[in-house]
């Protein structure tokens, strides 16, 4: 790109020093983590710490040895599930929301947003409570919905904001074309918001796929998730720092994945917008 | 009627989180004003007394004034952080690996985050707390004095929950009409002039719903500060999510529990409101 | 470990038998156990993974037509989750896993744990209660019931580096907390002169909660001569009832509490107000503590991983110092099962409890870790430990168990809360937020409220 008048070489290389510093800053913690789980319990202890030592495989080992490839079974379920119901409620609603007026929209907006305003603490017994009435305990469906009360708030509001700077003027184009509003919004709205709908998509994803303590409250045997399988793994009574340390290098690869994945919808897409 | 058809949209939405939400709240609410504590069998009607006991209690005053300060700075600096970011890799040009690397932390469990930075930063064996701040002549134990270990967390809590802010940002910066930009600077406007001009205001939604987020994100934030300093030294780092814990599940009592998930309803929805009413309406 | 144990059990794992048993004709009985500590709780059982199923367990279920699935979950969120099923009646689990520091006398009290007397004579084959050192099933005793078996267990003692304490001069181990203060003012002086900056006298645990309480509560003890909460030092809620005994917090509690504070202060890591377990044991294996007290299985927990040469080869263990009271500083704990009250399988429950907490199981907990602590005089005193530790140290430790109070502190449903408040306290004054006398105002404030509000005083 070419540079735009104004824009000076200072102004670059502040920009890219500040890109270095918090890349440094956000990428320190996760080096050191892959480099303990490669280490002894002694030296990943050590002060100073031994820069260069030999690799030592046992932590991994000793997770792919223990269950662990059911849980990212379940993880993959629940938050896929759980992206997809986000979604399927959450676009019309954020749609609606956007071409509505008054007062109803702003009361049902400001509800949607405010409606997870009780603290997890509080909730997790009623929450309990309601889903062993269903029969759903130790589902993965239990969990999914109730991820939704994270998760669709967060994308209705992600969507309103976006949708609306989709000028009404394509509705009613299409309208004249003769679409109802149901394919204004599959044929319309949706084709463009598509890199924002990755977007929305990633961060419910790792929203469902990192929370722990419904996942863990709702189920036992059946359902059990990977931050639970890392919890009970390296948990707060464990003294093992580089299986704590491999267990959650493990983890957070298959969301780095999905994220490396969904990230070139963003960049392809996000920018170049319909709303010229 | 066009409008009138759009408006059964949110119909789903609504009723989804019916269930999932408004039982649950209804619950709560029922049992803040019950005695219900395991120790004493029995649940029966308690009127206010449970607000009564926490609202008289030392602890809730501590806790309100550590998650107070605990949510301004972290949203501040979250926010400020976030919004950087976004700035910095949003102009195209900007390579995609760049937002996968700093998006990165978000993926990690707070769990684990929490373990790490405590092993960074703990003051006897850890790399920051024991080699590196001590080689640069900070000798400070960052978790074992009140006021560090309210800052060590929310370091933690920023480096873990910022990616978040980004994401938001990025997006919304994204969908930033280009030609907003080719108006305001054929009008012969200096670069700040756009940002303070276009892009802030712009990003009135999206910043009203990141706080929002962030203050629910805040007053549930538990697994992070437990790992790390359980809440201490003392009460320094024991926000009102961890105390509600402790009421619930180490005094066994879930009416007083209830009762400060209640106030912290009460709580939220106002600040939600100010920031909803400042934010949002005119957006 | 002093907590290991305290981590693994207020944890509160549970077992559960699920309703398989609809169907006896064709499938055994299953019991789901939840549990924590995956590799270090039954890893003779349940593998290094917890995932696994040893011969060993295979034989157990075949001979008992059950089938036994081990869930290992982290230990603070699954106490809830016990609690959760056990508030609303749930019946998932059928045993529960307790600590006597908490759990057994708040589960009891509620009404959610089924006394296990009538049942020690149902499976005397798989245990025998009789061959169990007894203040361990003293600990797990409320109101005259049993409510737990034992699993890990421990007593108070002190491991300290010998090397270092002869280095100074100080040749026997004090056995006074006065003399034990003054080896470390001399030890604290001693390595200051060589420049040693990062070796600490003393590791206790000091972190905000019911980490510190046990051993807190032992110092308290140990100077007041009886469990200094109450007004007399009435340990059962109906004692305290009978003499509308007031909290003494301000009172003769206050020595001991004063004392740990100060020690961790002033001969501690400068951390030391947010350590747990954990922090002690590491610091201990790392060579940076000179002494490890009272829960001393935490340095034992420590030491075989240690890579610090003078570690391996110069700890020793000392019995606990006497405080001024004549009596000894405490610490003693079991992490234990229990039986559902909810249960609807109360006698196969009772079986699988009674097999997790056998001989058999004990003697391959001792052999994989080697701790010279068990529940079993004959494990204590088998080739098993007497081939890895010195006779002396065993028979000391014995002596531990022996001489113990295991109701050093009140026995009362609010107990789990109490420790909390206390261990927080402690950490207020060690990282100096609050002095002693506030911290303990706070503490005889909060308490005289939470009887009051209880009922005791009516």
């Amino acid at each position: 790109m070419a540079r735009k008048p104004g824009e000076t070489i200072w102004s670059d290389a502040g920009r890219w020093l500040m890109i270095t510093l918090s890349l440094v800053f956000v990428l320190f913690p996760i080096v050191w983590l892959t480099i303990a789980s490669l280490k002894t319990r002694n030296a990943a202890l050590a002060v100073p710490p031994e820069l260069i030592f030999t690799p030592d495989f046992d932590a991994y080992s000793r997770i792919f040895s223990g269950g662990f490839l059911g849980a990212f079974q379940n993880s993959l379920i629940i938050a896929l599930t759980n992206v997809f119901l986000t979604l399927l409620l959450g676009v019309p609603a954020a749609y609606a929301l956007t071409r509505m007026r008054g007062k109803v929209q702003e009361n049902l907006s400001f509800w949607l947003l405010s409606i997870r305003m009780a603290p997890l603490f509080a909730v997790i017994l009623p929450l309990y409570v309601l889903f062993k009435s269903l029969g759903l305990l130790d589902t993965p469906l239990a969990v999914s919905m109730a991820h939704l009360t994270l998760t669709l708030p967060l994308a209705v509001w992600m969507l309103v904001t976006y949708f609306r700077t989709i000028p009404e003027d394509l509705d009613q184009a299409a309208l004249l074309d003769g679409a109802n509003s149901l394919q204004i919004l599959w044929l319309v709205i949706i084709p463009i918001a598509r890199p924002m709908l990755a977007s929305v998509a990633i961060l419910v994803f790792i929203y469902s796929w990192n929370e722990f303590l419904l996942a863990f409250i709702l189920t036992s045997r059946n359902a059990q998730t990977v931050p639970v399988a890392v919890a009970s793994l390296a948990g707060t009574m464990s003294f093992d720092w580089p299986l704590i340390a491999a267990v959650s290098v493990v983890s957070m690869l298959p969301a780095l994945v999905f994220v490396g994945f969904a990230q070139r919808h963003i960049v392809s897409g996000l920018g170049s917008g319909a709303v010229k | 009627m066009l409008t009138d058809w759009r408006f059964w949209f949110s119909v789903p939405a609504v009723l989804a989180l019916g269930v999932v939400v408004l039982f649950p709240t209804g619950f709560l609410f029922w049992m803040s004003v019950s005695h219900w504590i395991l120790t004493e069998p029995g649940v029966y009607f308690y009127g206010f007394q449970n607000f009564a006991t926490l609202l008289n209690s030392s602890a809730f005053h501590s806790a309100a004034w550590v998650t107070v300060s605990y949510l301004v700075l972290s949203t501040t600096i979250m926010l400020g952080l976030g919004f950087a970011f976004a700035l910095a890799l949003s102009r195209p040009g900007s390579p995609g690996y760049l937002r996968a690397l700093i998006v990165m932390p978000l993926v990690i469990p707070p769990v684990v985050a929490g373990f790490t930075w405590r092993f960074l930063l703990n003051g006897e064996i850890g790399f920051l707390g024991a080699y590196l701040l001590p080689a640069i002549g900070l000798e400070t134990n960052l978790l074992a004095s009140p006021v560090g270990a309210l800052f060590s967390v929310v370091i933690a809590d920023v480096w873990s929950r910022t990616p978040f802010m980004f994401l938001i940002f990025l997006a919304a910066l994204q969908s930033i009409p280009r030609d907003y930009y080719e108006a305001i600077r054929l009008d012969g406007a200096k670069r700040y002039q756009e940002f303070w001009l276009v892009t802030l205001p712009m990003m009135k939604g999206a910043v009203s719903v990141a706080i929002l987020f962030r203050i629910i994100d805040a007053l549930n934030t538990f697994e992070l500060i437990y790992v790390m300093t359980k809440g201490g030294p003392g009460r320094a780092t024991q926000t009102f999510s961890l105390l509600g814990w402790k009421i619930a599940f180490q005094g066994f009592d879930f009416g007083g529990a209830a009762a400060l998930g209640v106030v912290m309803v009460f709580a939220t929805t106002v600040v939600a409101l100010i920031v909803f009413r400042r934010f949002m309406r005119s957006a | 470990m002093g907590s290991i144990s305290k981590r693994i059990v207020r944890l509160t794992a549970a077992v559960g038998l699920l309703s398989a048993t609809a169907l006896p004709t064709f499938a055994a009985t299953e019991i789901n156990v939840i549990g924590f500590g995956a590799g270090f709780a039954w890893s003779d059982l349940f593998g290094a993974s917890g995932t696994e199923k040893t011969q060993k367990l295979l034989d157990f279920e075949a001979k008992y037509d059950l089938v036994v699935n081990m869930e290992f979950a982290d230990e603070e969120v699954a106490r809830q989750k016990v609690l959760l099923d056990l508030v609303n009646g749930t019946g998932n689990y059928d045993l529960v896993m307790l600590g006597s520091d908490g759990a057994v006398q708040t589960f009891s009290a509620a009404g959610y744990l089924e006394p296990l007397d009538d049942y020690l004579s149902t499976a005397t084959d798989i245990f025998d209660a009789s061959k169990v050192y007894q203040p361990f099933l003293e600990a797990n005793t409320v109101n005259g019931k049993l409510w737990g078996l034992p699993y890990y267990s421990f007593g108070a003692g002190v491991v300290y580096r010998k090397d270092i304490f002869d280095k100074y001069g100080i040749t026997s181990f004090p056995e006074t907390t006065e003399g034990l203060e003054q080896a470390l003012q001399t030890i604290k002086e001693g390595l200051a002169a060589d420049g040693v900056d990062d070796v600490y006298p003393l590791t206790m645990r000091g972190a905000p909660g019911e980490e510190p309480s046990l051993d807190l509560s032992g110092f308290v003890y140990a100077y007041a001569g009886y469990p200094a909460w109450f007004e007399g030092g009435p340990t059962t809620p109906d004692e305290i009832k009978k003499e509308k005994a007031q909290p003494i917090f301000t009172g003769d509690f206050k020595p001991g509490f004063e004392t740990f504070v100060r020690w961790s202060r002033d001969y501690g890591p400068p951390g030391i107000a947010t350590h747990t377990w954990v922090d002690m044991m590491n610091l201990y294996a790392q060579g940076k503590a000179v002494v490890l007290m009272p829960s001393a299985i935490n340095a034992f927990a420590g030491i075989p991983g240690s890579e610090v040469p003078e570690v391996k080869e110069h700890s020793a263990f000392a019995p606990s110092p006497v405080g001024p009271s004549g009596k000894a500083v405490q610490s003693f704990w079991t992490f234990s099962v229990g039986v559902s009250a909810f249960s609807q399988n109360k006698d196969a429950a009772y079986k699988v409890l009674a097999f997790l907490t056998s001989e058999p199981v004990m003697r391959d907990f001792a052999n994989s870790f080697g701790w010279p602590y068990t529940t079993y005089p004959e494990i204590m005193n088998s080739p098993t430990l007497t081939d890895r530790w010195p006779a002396e140290m065993l028979s000391q430790i014995e002596a531990s168990f022996s001489d113990a109070d295991p109701h050093y502190f009140p026995y009362i449903p609010e107990l789990v809360e109490f420790m909390d408040q206390i261990g927080t306290a402690a950490s207020s004054s060690i990282a100096g937020t609050t002095s002693v006398d506030e911290s303990l105002e706070d503490l005889q404030g909060w308490a005289s409220e939470r009887m009051t509000r209880a009922g005791y005083y009516k």
